[in-house]
């Protein structure tokens, strides 16, 4: 154990991976319980066209998805307010469209190889300081949102038509909400991959939500779920060299089981 | 209210469509402080669409204002209690208390701190609603009924000057409901609460409501419940629906002239 963390990389990897986990249980908990869980799938799909186009000029892919990402996700919303298109078929569609165009560009580009794979099945010991810092700044931005507008977040969340008349301003929240979530995704796909973004999104709000009694328990715990996961996932593909993305969310599916059985049958009531 | 003195909520040629298709049309009307309003009228009508374009959570044409100012400069929410038909929640398995859903009535704050004043205040409208006995247990563990009274308790939370209700009763079982209107009696005839409300159980609220508004898809009636129960005319201009509705208030004995018999105003 000593000697898996006397590595620079894994401690990077540790660091970003917690700090990616915490950010994406956090919103995921808002997202899951606004029933939008896909649409951290839809974007994840949108990455693809971000990191094939960023390998294609030759620039950071992290850099280049984020405005792609954040672009990508205001179309959902639009086409779900203005066309009046159900959320999940918006989701579905811009979907579709980020996933074509990335495969397109691969195509015209003749091909990435192993640089894209990377990106599709993660490689959190690749992990860049600055990719780190980014990820510190996000948790930080995160947590004095919560902080600060906890009511009206819980309030849009619960009951959003009367949320609007408590002068909450739903649209807000919701923009703000969508667009920290992209940067989130964008940072998520080097810790599981692009493939895989969307359970650290799910997975953990979805246990805590089985066995909390509090919203500010499910927040605590989701993290809690979300910053384990990645310690255990790295620390056995360390182990067992198997892949870290993929480990990460097999043991979220473990702490996911563990909570549906603790909720099944009542461990607390003794 | 003197004369000159703006309406608790004010509405010229108010329309809305939803797909093209017309839900309101050109519909106007004043509603006074201490008003007690049953808006009534057939299903599809537009009922629960007016009340959204009222409170702008659907964005309609015309002209509409709250306490004398237009709806887009209003910012007084806590003026007003809203209780929707439906709750969006009803089925969520949100891990709220039914205090905490109170709680979002007040006026909003930043932080996540409670202060003692909120929860008195909170608590003082649990007790209104007798929900006080289950604020500590999650709200989506109540039964409908007993989180339609939650719900009611988060709109006068704030002490509301004007209640916006969409069918408040029809989750409650009949001890319940006459507990609720009653309560919504007291409001406004003890503490000058202005009432709108859709319903279509006349019967018992009959006794409290002081103005009938029929709306189907135009503002077909507007005035006192005198006026409503004892114009043969307009019972036959209204049709059916209304004819249903005269009987059930004089059936429930609640003519304001004493009637008991539906058949003596339509000669």
């Amino acid at each position: 154990m000593i000697e898996f963390l006397s590595y620079g990389f894994v401690q990077r990897g540790l660091v970003a991976g917690s700090l990616v986990a915490a950010s994406c249980a956090l919103l995921g908990v808002f997202l899951v319980l606004k029933r939008l869980s896909l649409l951290g799938d839809g974007m994840s799909h949108v990455c693809l066209t971000g990191v094939a186009a960023a390998l294609w000029i030759g620039m950071g892919p992290v850099y280049v998805s984020i405005p792609v990402v954040m672009v990508a996700s205001l179309g959902i919303m639009k086409l779900a307010q203005k066309f009046r298109i159900y959320g999940d078929a918006a989701i579905g569609i811009v979907s579709a469209a980020g996933l074509s165009l990335g495969l397109l560009i691969t195509a015209l580009a003749g091909g990435f190889n192993t640089d894209l794979l990377g990106y599709l099945f993660g490689s959190i010991l690749t992990v860049t300081r600055t990719e780190t810092a980014l990820c510190a700044v996000l948790l930080l931005i995160i947590l004095a949102g919560l902080f600060t507008f906890y009511r009206a977040l819980t309030a849009t969340c619960f009951d959003e038509p009367f949320a609007r008349t408590r002068g909450i301003s739903t649209q807000a929240v919701n923009t703000v909400l969508v667009l920290v979530t992209s940067v989130a995704v964008v940072l998520a796909f080097k810790v599981v991959g692009i493939f895989l973004i969307s359970a650290l999104l799910i997975i953990p709000p979805v246990s805590a939500l089985l066995v909390s009694r509090t919203f500010k328990q499910v927040l605590w715990l989701a993290v809690c779920f979300g910053v384990t996961s990645v310690w255990v996932g790295i620390y056995l593909s360390f182990v067992f060299d198997i892949p870290s993305g993929a480990t990460i969310i097999l043991v979220n599916l473990a702490f996911l089981a563990g909570s549906y059985a603790w909720s099944k049958w009542g461990f607390w009531h003794g | 209210m003197g004369a000159g003195m703006p309406g608790v909520i004010e509405a010229q040629h108010v329309q809305f469509a939803y797909a093209r298709v017309p839900v309101l049309q050109d519909i106007s009307f004043q509603i006074e402080a201490g008003d007690y309003v049953g808006l009534i009228g057939p299903n599809g009508g537009g009922k629960t669409t007016l009340l959204k374009v009222l409170l702008g959570l659907e964005r309609g044409s015309g002209n509409v204002r709250l306490f004398g100012k237009p709806l887009s400069e209003f910012a007084d929410w806590q003026k007003i209690g809203y209780l929707a038909q439906k709750s969006p929640v009803a089925q969520s398995r949100f891990p709220i208390s039914a205090e905490e859903v109170v709680l979002m009535g007040l006026p909003l704050r930043k932080g996540t701190s409670i202060s003692r004043a909120e929860l008195k205040q909170v608590h003082q409208a649990m007790q209104q609603t007798r929900t006080r006995d289950y604020a500590g247990r999650i709200f989506h563990d109540l039964s409908i009924g007993q989180q339609q009274r939650v719900l009611l308790a988060r709109a006068l939370v704030s002490r509301p000057e004007l209640l916006i209700l969409d069918e408040p009763s029809t989750a409650l079982d009949a001890k319940s409901r006459e507990m609720f209107f009653d309560l919504l009696g007291e409001l406004n005839s003890r503490h000058g609460v202005t009432i709108l409300l859709i319903t279509h159980d006349t019967g018992e609220v009959g006794r409290h409501i002081s103005k009938f508004m029929y709306v189907d898809k135009k503002l077909v009636f507007f005035g006192t419940k005198e006026e409503f129960c004892h114009s043969p005319q307009m019972a036959k201009q209204l049709g059916p629906f209304a004819q249903h509705t005269i009987d059930h208030l004089h059936n429930g004995g609640h003519c304001p002239l004493g009637c008991t018999c539906a058949e003596a105003h339509h000669d």
